[in-house]
């Protein structure tokens, strides 16, 4: 029993670091992917075009590539001379970058959903763009991406555990090292961590859906 | 003079052209009914009018001020098209509430943002010089309003548990509520169940009553007959004919007048 208490307590100290990645990739990708997805709806093309390829590339390619390619470009390319001390940090960019692009595909889904009409109903009555934005549309679009925004959330938890390719210090790989004492069932043990996480997140958005049932379309 | 004058109005999408040299002006108190089929024109004119198009050329007066301008860029800005846009209001065929919001913040939503800067800008907003003092004249107008049309009862109710009928008086009300000095329908009933036209025609003929200035475009032949003291029936993107209800609908003079209005008798009576 004393062992199963140590090990909790050991892979909890990894699951910091999932947390961590998790928290700081939501807070930094959430409005990140709003420029994003504003810069692929722009009527600027030269913009459109930038964004819209740069989505196109981190969608198209493995999150796993992503984080080899931050950890270790930099130090090719600048000889040894730049290299990331903390290797969480390098897992972090890759993380917002990556997610940056899929949640402004979202945004756009939502954004493009909302009828023209909410915007011409707004001008007619004198409303500026950003109040239409701010007071009209942005709850709608809300609304209308707490669904498939819950879903990538839910991803993102899991796919915290992809650092440790670039020996990030993270639950998995942390269970990982018990196999060396023979012990193989704290790596299935790990499952109950991002379960819990996950339900929690659950409940969470299922409370925020519930919130904005008040009113339709 | 005319409270508003519209003088050669023209508009292309692409290689088509929509609205060819429009032209009419409408007294204070007026109505204007707008006929003609589909594809003529009718709503393009009444977005123009808005600014939610900008016309290719032509010019736009409210009350001897220029507007719009085409041969003018400076008329073109969004600051300046802002404000004109607040000469007039608009009921669309879809209604277009804002559905997060109760039936009353509908109301006073646009007033109130306008208020802090109206302020600021001209001194006084709605009958007061602070903004406290003007949120109160706005709510207490909105609470007028619902009265007016009749949805007293239905303050905070959210727009999707209303009928079509009830949401379209709310938008009139909502239009209303910033005073427009020409209020604008783009086919208020089109979207509508035929038993529920009755009460947003009656609600626009109230408006009637008290002397608000109003274009109608509408497929409603009666009540433009029984309504307008001036019908325009276009076609084609032009005016093919103008005048009292007597004239155009009793009597109208031009062959696709007479051909439209056929097509409208065929059914109805």
């Amino acid at each position: 029993m004393d062992q199963f208490w140590s090990i909790t307590f050991q892979l909890l100290e990894g699951f910091k670091e999932n947390c961590i990645l998790f928290g700081v990739t939501l807070l930094a990708a959430l409005p990140l992917g709003l420029l994003v997805s504003f810069g692929s709806m722009s009527k600027f093309a030269p913009v459109k075009a930038v964004c819209r390829t740069v989505v196109w590339i981190i969608r198209g390619t493995p999150l796993m590539l992503q984080l080899f390619v931050v950890y270790y470009i930099p130090p090719l390319l600048t000889d040894g001379s730049f290299k990331f001390s903390d290797r969480l940090t390098a897992a972090t960019i890759a993380f917002i970058v990556n997610y940056a692009a899929y949640f402004s595909e979202i945004y756009r889904g939502g954004i493009e959903g909302i009828p023209k009409g909410q915007y011409e109903a707004g001008y007619v009555l004198g409303m500026k763009k950003s109040q239409i934005f701010i007071k009209v549309v942005l709850l709608q679009v809300i609304k209308r991406i707490v669904a498939p925004m819950s879903n990538e959330i839910i991803t993102l938890v899991k796919d915290t555990s992809l650092a440790r390719v670039i020996a990030v210090g993270e639950i998995l790989k942390n269970a990982e090292q018990f196999t060396k004492q023979g012990l193989i069932w704290p790596i299935f043990y790990t499952g109950a961590f991002f379960l819990l996480f996950c339900g929690v997140l659950t409940l969470l958005f299922r409370f925020i859906e519930k919130k904005l049932d008040y009113y339709k379309g | 003079m005319a409270l508003l004058e519209v003088q050669n109005i023209q508009k292309s999408f692409g290689r088509t052209e929509v609205l060819k040299n429009i032209s009419f002006s409408l007294e204070k108190g007026e109505v204007l009914a707008i006929i003609g089929s589909s594809g003529s024109g009718k709503t393009t004119l009444l977005r123009c009018i808005n600014f939610l198009e900008t016309p290719d050329r032509g010019v736009i007066t409210v009350g001897g001020d220029v507007l719009f301008d085409g041969a003018n860029p400076a008329k073109k800005r969004e600051k300046e098209i802002r404000k004109n846009r607040l000469h007039f209001g608009m009921v669309f065929q879809q209604f277009n509430l804002f559905p997060q919001y109760t039936v009353f913040e509908n109301l006073v939503l646009a007033p109130k943002l306008l208020a802090k800067e109206k302020i600021a800008e001209e001194g006084a907003f709605y009958g007061a010089n602070t903004y406290k003092g003007a949120v109160e004249n706005i709510n207490a107008e909105a609470e007028q309003l619902l009265k007016k049309v009749g949805l007293t009862e239905k303050r905070d109710e959210y727009p999707c548990n209303l009928s079509g009928g009830q949401q379209q008086r709310v938008a009139i009300a909502r239009a209303l509520a910033l005073n427009p000095d020409v209020l604008c329908f783009d086919e208020p009933t089109s979207a509508l169940d035929p038993e529920l036209t009755g009460e947003v025609l009656n609600v626009i003929k109230g408006l009637k009553s008290s002397d608000s200035t109003m274009i109608v475009v509408t497929h409603e032949i009666s009540f433009a007959r029984d309504v307008a003291d001036k019908v325009i029936f276009m076609a084609d993107g032009v005016i093919e004919e103008e005048g009292t209800p007597q004239q155009v609908i009793e009597n109208p003079h031009s062959a696709r007048t007479q051909a439209f209005l056929s097509r409208f008798n065929q059914y109805s009576d």
